[in-house]
């Protein structure tokens, strides 16, 4: 990554805000530390001054001019008083005793003075800078009283370049991790990124690359694959669904579409015509049916239909379903019945579940034993739910095609020829899922048993399903083949 | 009947499909006003007196139902059909179909329409008080549920009577499987399978069977129709 980049990022903006923010803290602590230490420094060779200015003083007051140069002199002659500079100077400036020889011109007649002279040690490396006070005593004479603070001027020197170069360091390394860390996070948007540009260009097969470090980035890369996962399966259901209802459309209308067009090149004849148009319509009816069928599975799985649950009696409307075919049972010599429950109730949309249920017996009808029976069972559920069942003495199906037939057009293969378009099972899935319900599929020896297991707590069952729905599909969390 | 009773307002905003509708309803001697957007409908609908009135869900500028609310504002009571063409999706016409007067899904048959709009057109005039209903040989007594032709009696389940007696009432009018769901089952879907057929099959058999002339006549792609002969 090019650091210009690096450089616009918004992540390096707030770490220069930042880095401005945590300079700014560092430059007021630090000029207060220098400050402390340069005032402290100075105040404490400015007591030892005053002191020595009020001894001089006083044996100037008690002994006079005499007193004092005697004091001098045995101050300077004294090893231990090596470093401090005395002056005394008559009122023409005229030196009358000290250590320096003559009255520095710098200095001014009174108060507290910062100054360096030729004369003072010499050797010197650089000339060391004094600090003293002058006086003018009662007869006339200046008395300076001072001392040589080079090496306390240096050590407050050192503090402050010390304390700057703290200062630049500390940006500098800041500078360093913001762009370090500017560029760590950037490089993981720019993986996103990449990735997302990657599946723009080509398709959704791509994934973007986890580090394994399990920290916050490799969360939003995870949920974002698992996201990129859900739309995959989508597109591939959708795709699916597409082909199957291109196929399934495409037979008919081109099956017309031959009549039509043989019917084009014929000469009008009104019987035929008659029939072709009867059929032509008949067909086109099916067609029909079958975009219905979509968009109310559709529908029912986008969950808007909720808004029409009322309190159903599920009972009631079983057996009015059983009356309902009753007719179609007897002309394929089946005995369809109800038994159990008088009065169970359940919360959902009755036509919704009348639908359901009305294609499972219409499916125990058509691809059961004729003749036989088919039986529709209603009862209680242990855990105050209803479980619907309907059961046929058929030849079933086998129990490694149980997820199979809930798929949109799924058909076996000895039913490819029944009347019917796929579509019933997938209803039955979808009213289910609405109610929040199980669809239980098992071997009724002989014969085949679907049961739909309504919840007693419909909220919960539904959260419940999210959930499932969330981690494992949710499809395949419905459906239990035993 | 008076003549302006056969008055019928079209609200249909795509030509050909207008067309086809005045066109029909002309054929069937219906006097047909068109409106191509809710407005027209509105100002229309105030004007006349309909027997019918049919409005499209969509149109270009008010929607269907709302026009339906402010005709009914208007103190307009001639019985509305609302046609639409999101079908199942469109949770407020089936709210409607619940409560209002008629619903009719896009695409539909020529002669589903008609019958929907023949059996709205009656309503309004024919409130059958009778406890014994005749057609031809057949009696209904409603109150005792018995059925006899030719003074022979006919046994019938409970839910066969209700169909017959739907059939009756709509006696020489063309009624359609959804309109039999709809008004004997109470259920408002189109099963996709032909069991209505076989439940209309089992009536006739109870009824037609080794008689005089049948009553009960299949009118192909649509549905059934109850009438005697002459």
């Amino acid at each position: 990554m090019r650091l210009a980049e690096t450089l616009r990022s918004s992540t390096f903006k707030f770490a220069l805000v930042a880095i401005g923010l945590f300079g700014a803290i560092v430059f007021i602590l630090f000029t207060y530390v220098y400050l402390s230490t340069a005032s402290y420094v100075r105040g404490r060779a400015d007591r030892a001054i005053a002191t020595e200015q009020a001894i001089l003083q006083r044996a100037y007051d008690q002994g006079g001019r005499g007193d004092l140069t005697a004091t001098i002199q045995q101050r300077i002659s004294d090893e231990h008083f090596q470093n401090s500079v005395y002056l005394l100077a008559d009122p023409s400036f005229a030196v009358i005793a000290g250590n320096l020889k003559a009255w520095p011109p710098a200095l001014g007649s009174g108060g507290w003075q910062d100054f360096r002279v030729q004369e003072w040690k010499p050797d010197a490396a650089n000339r060391p800078l004094l600090r003293g006070i002058v006086k003018t005593l009662p007869g006339g004479e200046h008395l300076l009283v001072g001392r040589d603070i080079e090496d306390l001027d240096a050590f407050a020197r050192h503090i402050k370049v010390a304390l700057i170069s703290g200062i630049g360091l500390v940006f500098v390394l800041a500078g360093v991790a913001g762009v370090m860390v500017t560029r760590r996070t950037v490089g993981r948007i720019e993986a996103i990124n990449a990735t997302s540009r990657a599946i723009m260009q080509s398709g959704l097969d791509k994934r973007i690359p986890l580090r394994g470090t399990e920290d916050e980035w490799d969360q939003v890369a995870k949920n974002l694959n698992l996201m990129l996962d859900r739309i995959e399966i989508l597109m591939q259901e959708v795709r699916q669904v597409t082909d199957n209802v291109a196929h399934d459309l495409r037979t008919p209308l081109a099956r017309m579409r031959g009549r039509l067009e043989k019917a084009h090149h014929r000469s009008r004849d009104s019987e035929n015509d008659q029939a072709l148009i009867d059929d032509t319509i008949a067909n086109l009816d099916a067609v029909l049916r079958i975009f219905s069928s979509i968009t109310r599975i559709a529908q029912i799985e986008a969950n808007v239909q909720r808004a029409a649950f009322r309190t159903v009696n599920i009972a009631e409307v079983m057996n009015e379903i059983v009356e309902l075919y009753d007719a179609a049972a007897e002309e394929r010599g089946i005995r369809l019945r109800c038994v159990g429950d008088e009065r169970v109730l359940v919360t959902g949309d009755r036509d919704l579940i009348f639908d359901a249920v009305a294609n499972l017996v219409d499916n125990a009808i058509k691809h059961g034993r004729a003749p036989g029976q088919v039986t529709v069972e209603v009862a209680e559920g242990g855990d105050g739910g209803a479980i619907v069942s309907v059961a046929d003495d058929g030849p079933g199906i086998p129990a490694a095609e149980y997820p199979n037939v809930f798929k949109r057009f799924y058909r076996l293969e000895r039913s490819r020829r029944a009347p019917g378009n796929g579509l019933g099972l997938s209803l039955v899935a979808a009213v289910a899922r609405l109610h929040g319900a199980r669809v239980e599929m098992k071997d009724n020896l002989p014969g085949l048993k679907v049961r739909l297991l309504f919840p007693a707590n419909l909220a919960s069952a539904l959260q419940e399903g999210t959930r499932q729905g969330a981690n494992a599909g949710e499809h395949k969390a419905l459906f239990i083949a035993q | 009947m008076r003549a302006g009773r056969r008055q019928i307002l079209v609200v249909e905003d795509d030509q050909e499909t207008a067309g086809q509708l005045v066109e029909s309803f002309t054929i069937h001697g219906y006097q047909v006003n068109l409106a191509a957007n809710g407005n027209d409908a509105l100002s229309l609908g105030a004007s006349g007196d309909y027997a019918v009135i049919t409005i499209d869900r969509m149109l270009p500028d008010i929607d269907g139902i709302t026009v339906m609310q402010r005709l009914r504002e208007q103190g307009i009571a001639a019985p509305i059909l609302i046609i639409s063409a999101l079908g199942e999706i469109d949770e407020r016409v089936r709210g409607l179909r619940a409560g209002g007067d008629d619903y009719l899904t896009k695409p539909f048959s020529f002669v589903e329409l008609l019958a929907r709009v023949e059996a709205l057109s009656r309503r309004s005039d024919t409130v059958i008080r009778e406890t014994l209903l005749r057609v031809g040989d057949l009696e209904m007594d409603l109150v005792s549920r018995a059925v006899s032709r030719r003074g022979r009696q006919v046994s019938l389940l409970p839910r066969e009577f209700q169909l017959l007696e739907y059939l009756v009432r709509n006696q020489g009018h063309v009624v359609s499987r959804a309109m039999l769901l709809q008004h004997v089952w109470d259920l408002h879907f189109d099963p996709t399978t032909n069991i209505i057929d076989v439940y209309v099959g089992r009536v006739r058999r109870k009824v037609d069977d080794q008689q005089a002339y049948p009553l009960i006549h299949t009118i192909r792609g649509v549905g059934y129709c109850l009438r005697a002969p002459g």
